[in-house]
């Protein structure tokens, strides 16, 4: 329940920041708080949940040297844990949105594979991550610095629009990119997603997943040697 | 033919040893080349324990005798050979294994308990363990980090045995105990022997191989220099110094 408020809280003060410093930028734009709302929640989930399993495994060396579980399981407890507490934000955010008088139809449903679709690609980066970082302890030092840098070059507090066509590129290449603009399409636009949209998003949660499994196969044997 | 629940043959065991110091990505980058060399840290091991056996396993410090323990409990798989085992392991009882610090006593018991499936509706159990431990509620109430030595070797004691498993582990841990709580471990573990349990015992202390242990190996430097009955393989270690 204390990381259910906390993860609550974070993205509320930005979203503070965003209405005070941005509302006025875009007018055009249907409903900004929702735009940036459903956008924050989105981002702060990957962002918990790959920071808390980073330093999982490595984390857990007294219970990984005591009993045979597969270690697969800490990054899995992590994951299973900021779902719920993606759950709960989301029930608070649909009331509030309620209230501000945005009715969700049953297209709402199609949040389920689109979050799980995300969840799939955070636990294959979350597996990479937590095994490397078993060896080279600074790997969750790294990831702390490199996500303001993502967190600003996913379309959150503005719109993709905004974007000079020269550097579409760059966001285009941001996976991040793809999964909130599928969840967004559901939660800020009510719409579902197109088909490709769903390729994409399927394409690239899988193959993270897979490199993800490969690496830490290939390096949780040794997990004991460094922990 | 003989009921052999442990049945470890020709096991190789490497590590990657990083002896270059290279622990961060900041230094792989300057480094630039693999930090990892493999070592070999058990030499063909081959060894069997029947059922209700208990083996006792001696040898000098940093011989090999944790790391074989772990590749029998299958915490370590072996780059060669096979380990089988045919019946169930508590947590290995080994000093700060298996407790998190950060949390406190109770939610130790109810993680390891979770984890190995035992059944919590069970209440006994959790009972079982305050009492064996004679861990006041007050002390269970509190992080394991404030716990001494001998607290937390007690509890992860208290813990291992509620665990109804077929073979015991213990990697010289009760050497923290005071005299009480060890008289009343020594109790146990026989009263365990004679549920016809098997138990893995490693100490130091030679003597107390030869009390609980049937039969015995003796490592050195990762390999199986000499097994036999107990009494043997004690006289056989205490000639290594
Ligand atoms: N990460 C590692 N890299 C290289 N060598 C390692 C690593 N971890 C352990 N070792 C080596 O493995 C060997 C066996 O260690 P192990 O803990 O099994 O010894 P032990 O017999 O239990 O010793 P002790 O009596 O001190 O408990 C030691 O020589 C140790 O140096
Ligand atoms: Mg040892």
């Amino acid at each position: 329940m204390v990381g259910f408020f906390w993860g609550f809280i974070k993205p509320l003060i930005y979203l503070l920041i965003f209405m005070v410093m941005f509302s006025q930028s875009f007018p055009s734009m249907d409903h900004y708080i929702l735009f940036v709302t459903s956008g924050l929640i989105l981002w702060f989930f990957f962002s918990n949940v790959t920071s808390q399993s980073v330093g999982s495994v490595a984390g857990s060396a007294g219970l990984l040297k005591s009993l045979n579980i597969p270690a697969y399981f800490f990054p899995l407890s992590e994951m299973i844990s900021e779902l719920f507490n993606l759950l709960l934000t989301i029930i608070v955010f649909l009331v509030l949105m309620n209230w501000f008088g945005i009715v969700y139809s049953y297209k709402l449903l199609f949040a389920i594979p689109a979050l799980l679709l995300f969840a799939i690609f955070a636990y294959g980066l979350n597996l990479l991550l937590s095994s490397i970082n078993v060896f080279f302890r600074d790997v969750g030092i790294l990831w702390g610095t490199i996500q303001p840098a993502l967190f600003y070059l996913t379309p959150i507090a503005y719109p993709e629009t905004m974007i000079p066509e020269k550097y579409k590129l760059v966001i285009k290449s941001n996976p991040i990119y793809y999964f909130i603009k599928l969840g967004r399409t559901i939660f800020h636009e009510n719409v579902v997603p197109p088909m490709h949209a769903w390729n994409v998003c399927i394409f690239i949660a899988f193959t993270m997943l897979i490199i993800g499994l490969v690496v830490f196969n290939r390096l949780k044997n040794q997990f004991i040697s460094a922990i | 033919m003989a009921d052999n629940i442990i049945v470890v043959e020709n096991v190789h065991v490497n590590f990657w040893e990083n002896n270059v110091g290279v622990y961060s990505i900041k230094d792989l980058i300057t480094y630039r080349k693999s930090p990892f060399k493999n070592k070999t840290i058990l030499n063909n091991i081959s060894v069997t324990v029947e059922r209700g056996e208990s083996l006792g396993i001696l040898g000098r410090n940093g011989s090999g005798k944790s790391t074989l323990l772990r590749t029998i409990a299958g915490i370590i798989k072996p780059d060669k050979g096979t380990v089988t085992v045919n019946g169930s392991f508590a947590p290995i009882l080994a000093i700060g294994a298996g407790i998190e610090v950060e949390l406190t006593g109770y939610e130790n018991i109810a993680m390891l308990l979770s984890l190995y499936g035992t059944k919590k509706k069970n209440t006994n159990v959790i009972e079982n363990i305050k009492s064996f431990s004679e861990l006041s509620d007050e002390v269970l109430r509190m992080p394991v980090k404030q716990y001494s030595s001998g607290m937390s070797a007690r509890l992860a004691f208290s813990i291992s045995l509620a665990n109804d498993s077929d073979i015991l582990i213990i990697d010289e841990v009760l050497a923290v105990g005071d005299q009480g709580f060890q008289a009343k471990c020594y109790e146990k573990i026989f009263q365990i022997k004679k549920q016809g349990k098997t138990i893995l015992f490693v100490s130091h202390f030679p003597g107390d191989v030869a009390k609980i242990c049937d039969k015995a190996i003796l490592l050195e430097k990762g390999e199986l220099i000499s097994s036999g009955n107990a009494e043997e393989i004690c006289a056989k270690y205490n000639q290594l110094f």
